[in-house]
């Protein structure tokens, strides 16, 4: 009798919890793999490398993928909005107040353009016989700092949309032989424009919103493409916008592929008895250095993991290597001095004489 | 009853006031022209759209040419806007009137540039597309001249050019083949109704955010 009653309590529980826990709606953190005090640029880095995967497109096999896909719109939806992410923190999905209005679309599209979910990149060569409009290409200027830390760049893009019109235009006009009759058995070929009757349309300025990444560890010349946001073509499909990396130069640091390469001049006393130093990198974090041995002219010192992340894998990161140079004493030196140096260093006169250039 | 008279006015202006200063004047970050955007640049007088295309002028300096098209849908009619040379604005920074800014065909790589040559048409100064990727010479520079403080993007702005002091115009004289009823472009000393443009298709950039830092104590 006992054990019949805790089975019954034991479904009621399960049961209530299950209850509870659909009711409680998502975890949206959870959904976009987040932490809960994520900056938007986490949340909208998590979005886009999630959506990329999720799409229904690339999942054509799993029967889940249209509802996955859409719990990571929503999710991304709510938190990348300070109102609604307030609410939900709050209240939970129950307590947002209003439903969801975007499509998740036009979420995924302000990512990757409005066909983006052609994936590749590049559109299929499927019909050579569509028309395309022009594309559009931007040098996106971007520093060091965020090819080191990444970062999101909003773009408005205001372009002419195809709008429904009165009355009829003309299309696929094209060039045509016609054969008319002059006679019995004489005939004339002559070339003529033919044009097919299509619904009028008028190009109408509209603005949508966009949102490049910076990846971290992007190249010069990477381009983003952004499908079908270049120039429209009236009779067949718009052409693409692209963004193409442009790395500023820096006025500290150099980057060789993964590597960063800076110089720093020290005393010739600090070259002789050591020294200790920060230098402050592309995302405010010091790099310490110690030296307590002599330091010559032109010594490297290479500081591992102190370089850019890598593009393909951001948790390899390439080398920080600093040059040092020494800065001689501005004043000559009087007798008493130079007799003390003499003694102090004890160093005997070298004078060794060679070719230095030896072809160069 | 007076009172409650009054009490109703004074809340109704009060409300008038509140929501009239909400309208007044904030300017939206997003509706500025900014540095390293593209634009197209409409001539209002004549409603053609700056032009520019690998063809070069038969007279004149010989540069590449610049013209004003009636098409809305070519990619040969993008500018982007950039800083001085050595001087280069931050991305997405709002452009501030008379502020000074170069103008590089998208296409070409070429700046907008004028010079002490004749036009071919109207005999006014010839307004060329000069060199390289982006990098040409001083004669690249313009500053826009506008009303209130930015450059907006929906405002009619003039053009002047820094060195010459002309205004990016066009009159209407039209070209023949190749470029039949292109508009000739030019540069006219005076400000009038002929020098107004306003920047339409785009692809406008917004300020960033800076990069997390990371300040150890």
């Amino acid at each position: 009798m006992a054990t019949k009653g805790m089975n019954l309590c034991n479904v009621c529980c399960l049961l209530l919890y299950v209850i509870t826990a659909v009711l409680a709606g998502r975890d949206f953190y959870q959904i976009l793999g987040v932490s809960k005090s994520a900056s938007i640029r986490d949340i909208k880095k998590a979005y886009r490398k999630l959506a990329l995967q999720l799409h229904p497109d690339r999942n054509p096999d799993d029967p889940k993928a249209q509802d996955k896909f859409a719990d990571l719109g929503a999710a991304y939806e709510v938190l990348s909005d300070e109102e609604k992410r307030k609410q939900y923190d709050t209240y939970g999905e129950d307590g947002l107040k209003e439903g969801h209005h975007g499509s998740h679309n036009d979420i995924f599209s302000s990512f990757f353009g409005d066909f983006g979910f052609m994936f590749g990149g590049n559109r299929q060569q499927q019909d050579r016989n569509i028309p395309r409009g022009n594309d559009i290409t931007l040098d996106l200027e971007v520093t060091l700092e965020e090819v080191y830390s990444g970062n999101f760049v909003e773009v408005v893009r205001v372009k002419p949309v195809a709008k429904e019109a009165p009355g009829k235009r003309k299309c696929n006009c094209r060039q045509e032989m016609r054969t008319t009759q002059l006679g019995p058995g004489r005939f004339q070929m002559t070339q003529e424009m033919v044009c097919d009757e299509c619904p009028n349309v008028k190009l109408v300025n509209e603005e949508r919103t966009l949102e490049v990444e910076i990846e971290q560890g992007v190249r010069d010349e990477m381009e983003y493409p952004f499908i079908g946001e270049g120039e429209p073509h009236i009779d067949g499909e718009p052409g693409d916008l692209r963004f193409r990396i442009k790395v500023l130069k820096h006025p500290l640091f150099e980057r060789r592929g993964d590597d960063l390469y800076t110089n720093v001049t020290i005393s010739l006393v600090e070259a002789l008895i050591g020294f200790e130093m920060d230098i402050v990198h592309l995302d405010g974090h010091k790099v310490h250095i110690v030296r307590d041995k002599i330091t010559k002219p032109g010594a490297r010192m290479w500081k591992k993991g102190e370089g850019l992340p890598n593009f393909d894998n951001i948790n390899i990161r390439g080398s920080l290597i600093i040059t040092f140079d020494v800065e001689f004493p501005q004043t000559q030196l009087d007798e008493p001095q130079k007799e003390g140096i003499q003694s102090l260093l004890k160093q005997s006169s070298v004078q060794k004489i060679y070719n230095g250039l030896q072809g160069y | 009853m007076e009172i409650i008279h009054a009490v109703h006015v004074f809340v109704k202006s009060l409300l008038f006031l509140l929501l009239w200063s909400n309208c007044e004047g904030r300017e939206s970050e997003h509706n500025h022209v900014t540095c390293g955007s593209l634009v197209k640049l409409l001539n209002t007088r004549h409603n053609v759209r700056l032009h520019s295309h690998d063809v070069k002028y038969g007279s004149g300096s010989g540069q590449q040419s610049v013209t004003g098209v009636e098409n809305a849908d070519d990619a040969n009619s993008y500018w982007q806007i950039r800083g001085k040379p050595n001087r280069p604005c931050q991305r997405g920074a709002a452009i501030k009137c008379g502020q000074a800014i170069r103008i590089t065909h998208m296409k070409t790589g070429r700046n907008l540039h004028t010079h002490h040559f004749s036009s071919p048409l109207s005999n006014n100064q010839e307004v060329s597309a000069f060199g390289e990727n982006g990098e040409g010479d001083d004669l690249d520079v313009w500053t826009v001249q506008c009303d209130g403080i930015h450059w907006e993007r929906d405002e009619a702005v003039r053009f002047k050019h820094v060195g010459t002091d002309v205004f990016l115009s066009i009159t209407g004289e039209q070209y023949g083949h190749p470029i039949r009823s292109q508009r000739e472009v030019h540069g006219m000393s005076t400000p009038n109704q002929h020098n107004w443009w306003r920047s339409m298709e785009g692809v406008f950039l917004q300020p960033s955010q800076v990069p997390l830092r990371h300040d150890e104590l």
